[in-house]
């Protein structure tokens, strides 16, 4: 099967539903792919029960009404639960390989998003430590409360819903525990106050916890997760810890569940298979460099691809859904309201930068390891086996490291450990942005493969 | 309700909810055994992203069990080396 369309947006989260709902409104067919059963992305994420829903998101609304509009609009066709494996430029035109067939189109707008950037501690692959995102899913998109006791780590301002969303809905937060200082949003202060919306957002969700009698602390971090005799989560060492993440002093808390969040990790699969440029961005991760109109830097001739949203750089919702209009105003070549919404980008996009300065994620994490620490836990790679690559073996790349000791080549194709694993290395840019270049983006059977017909 | 088999209990579900929320509601949190030391794991990025939480499902192996929607009837099983 071959479909065309004028524009495919791929994700349908926040940006992408928006690209596609302005990219549709300025007149153009439009094809959203999307990996996920139902419409809204990680931020979306929804069990389809209206009240419970409501009561799962601050804004739920505004995704409803955006995913209703996506959904009544004759111009736009959607494909979910739609898993693209391979992407490449043929004839001038983009082909996207998917198990329901191949996707056309000489106008690209991606907007794969993010996951939840997991650092490895001793134990953190015991079953019942997992992301925040992790815990969240269950709950929002599951109606499902991760565990019994439960203890939502890390930094950032995403801890704080995670965990009135756990608490509100009947589950026994124990903590709250936050690696950055309480007085750490001075760093952000100019453009925290020029967002009050979104600033308040925050200081909610502190009262709620409050309300809660969910205990916060701060300038703390889970580092070590202790087994019971079933193998499952029992307890997990927490520490005081300096501005570096040193550790300072430690000690137990009881728990059946550890939502650790350390911010996102963009999504850069798709263009890093598009030979798209990347650069590092401010946090350190991997981003799609765009122009002001969201155009994404290649040397194909004759198409066009912008990208929107998270792989762009970490930014949120607000940012999300500006940058997703924008893309798709550009791609119908559109000017209508672009000026203001591009101004209103520059804002969230601030507010966005001011955010990493406030939450900020120094390497002494790195002292929490020991020897058998894994880093890839789809390889089982142990710390002490990728200093001995250094050390013995000359590794000096993310490659090497991986042709040498396996890391990073397992099921995720390294989009849990990478990030680790350059940080571990102290990679340079190249290394990094080298490390989304696959061919194959999604795992797929030989099988698979044969009936396409492509072999 | 969905009625389906983990390690050959029946265990049930409502509609539409994933495999891994599922054996969550009935506290099974060990979806598979790693190849190597045969360590336990379970689910943790919830999000199709770090094929932790693999099953076996109706003799399929390496299912990711947060983005599978549990259905009637289903076999699963705990993975045992990746």
């Amino acid at each position: 099967m071959e479909v065309r369309y004028q524009v495919i947006v791929i994700g349908a989260g926040p940006a992408g539903l928006n690209a596609a709902k302005y990219a549709a409104n300025a007149g153009l067919k439009v094809g959203i792919i999307d990996s996920a059963p139902k419409l809204g992305g990680q931020y979306w994420r929804h069990t389809g029960n209206e009240e419970f829903d409501r009561s799962a998101h601050h804004d739920f609304d505004q995704g409803s009404l955006l995913m209703d509009a996506v959904r009544a609009n004759p111009r736009i066709t959607i494909h979910s639960s739609c898993t693209i494996w391979s992407a490449s430029v043929i004839d001038g035109e983009i082909v996207l390989r998917t198990k329901d067939g191949a996707f056309i189109t000489s106008r690209l707008i991606l907007a794969s998003g993010a996951y939840d950037r997991a650092i490895p501690f001793p134990g953190w692959d015991i079953p019942g430590v997992m992301t925040a995102g992790a815990a969240q899913s269950l709950l929002k998109g599951q109606g499902v409360l991760a565990g019994k006791r439960m203890v939502v780590a890390g930094t950032g301002p995403f801890l704080l819903p995670v965990a009135v969303g756990l608490s509100s809905h009947g589950g026994s937060v124990v903590g709250v525990i936050e690696a950055n200082s309480k007085y750490s949003w001075i760093r952000g202060v100019g453009p925290l106050l020029q967002n009050p919306a979104k600033s308040f957002e925050g200081l909610g969700y502190l009262l709620t916890v409050r309300k809660e009698k969910v205990e916060m602390r701060f300038k703390q971090a889970v580092t070590a997760a202790h087994a019971g005799a079933d193998g499952l989560l029992e307890s997990v060492t927490v520490s005081n810890i300096d501005s570096e993440f040193k550790v300072r002093s430690s000690y137990t808390l009881q728990c059946d569940v550890a939502a650790i969040s350390w911010g996102f990790t963009p999504d850069t699969s798709l263009a890093g298979a598009l030979n798209l440029t990347q650069e590092v961005a401010i946090d350190g991760s991997v981003v799609v460099r765009v122009d002001e109109d969201q155009r994404t830097n290649h040397d194909h001739s004759g198409i066009e691809i912008f990208a929107a949203g998270e792989l762009t750089g970490i930014g949120g919702s607000d940012l999300a859904l500006l940058e997703g209009a924008i893309a798709g105003l550009a791609a119908s070549g559109s000017t209508n309201n672009l000026k203001r919404l591009k101004s209103l980008r520059r804002r969230a996009q601030r507010f966005a930068n001011a955010l990493v300065r406030v939450y900020p994620i120094p390497n002494g994490w790195q002292s929490w390891l020991t020897p058998e620490t894994v880093i890839c836990r789809c390889e089982e790679v142990s710390y002490q086996t990728l200093c001995a690559a250094q050390e013995d073996l000359e590794v000096r790349n993310a490659r090497s490291a991986k042709l040498m000791t396996r890391c990073g080549m397992g099921m995720c194709q390294g989009r849990v450990c990478s990030r680790n694993i350059f940080d571990l290395l102290n990679s340079d840019e190249k290394d990094r942005v080298n490390g989304s270049y696959r061919p194959i983006i999604s795992p797929i059977t030989l099988g698979e493969v044969a009936a396409t017909g492509l072999l | 309700m969905i009625t389906f088999t983990f390690n050959g209990t029946t265990l049930t579900a409502p509609a539409g909810q994933s495999v891994a929320a599922a054996l969550i509601s009935h506290q099974e949190r060990i979806t598979r055994y790693t190849r190597h030391q045969g360590s336990a794991r379970g689910l943790f990025c919830g999000i199709g992203v770090c094929f932790d939480c693999v099953v076996v499902i109706n003799g399929e192996r390496s299912q990711r069990s947060c983005i599978t929607v549990v259905q009637e009837g289903m076999v699963i099983e705990v993975q045992d080396g990746s």
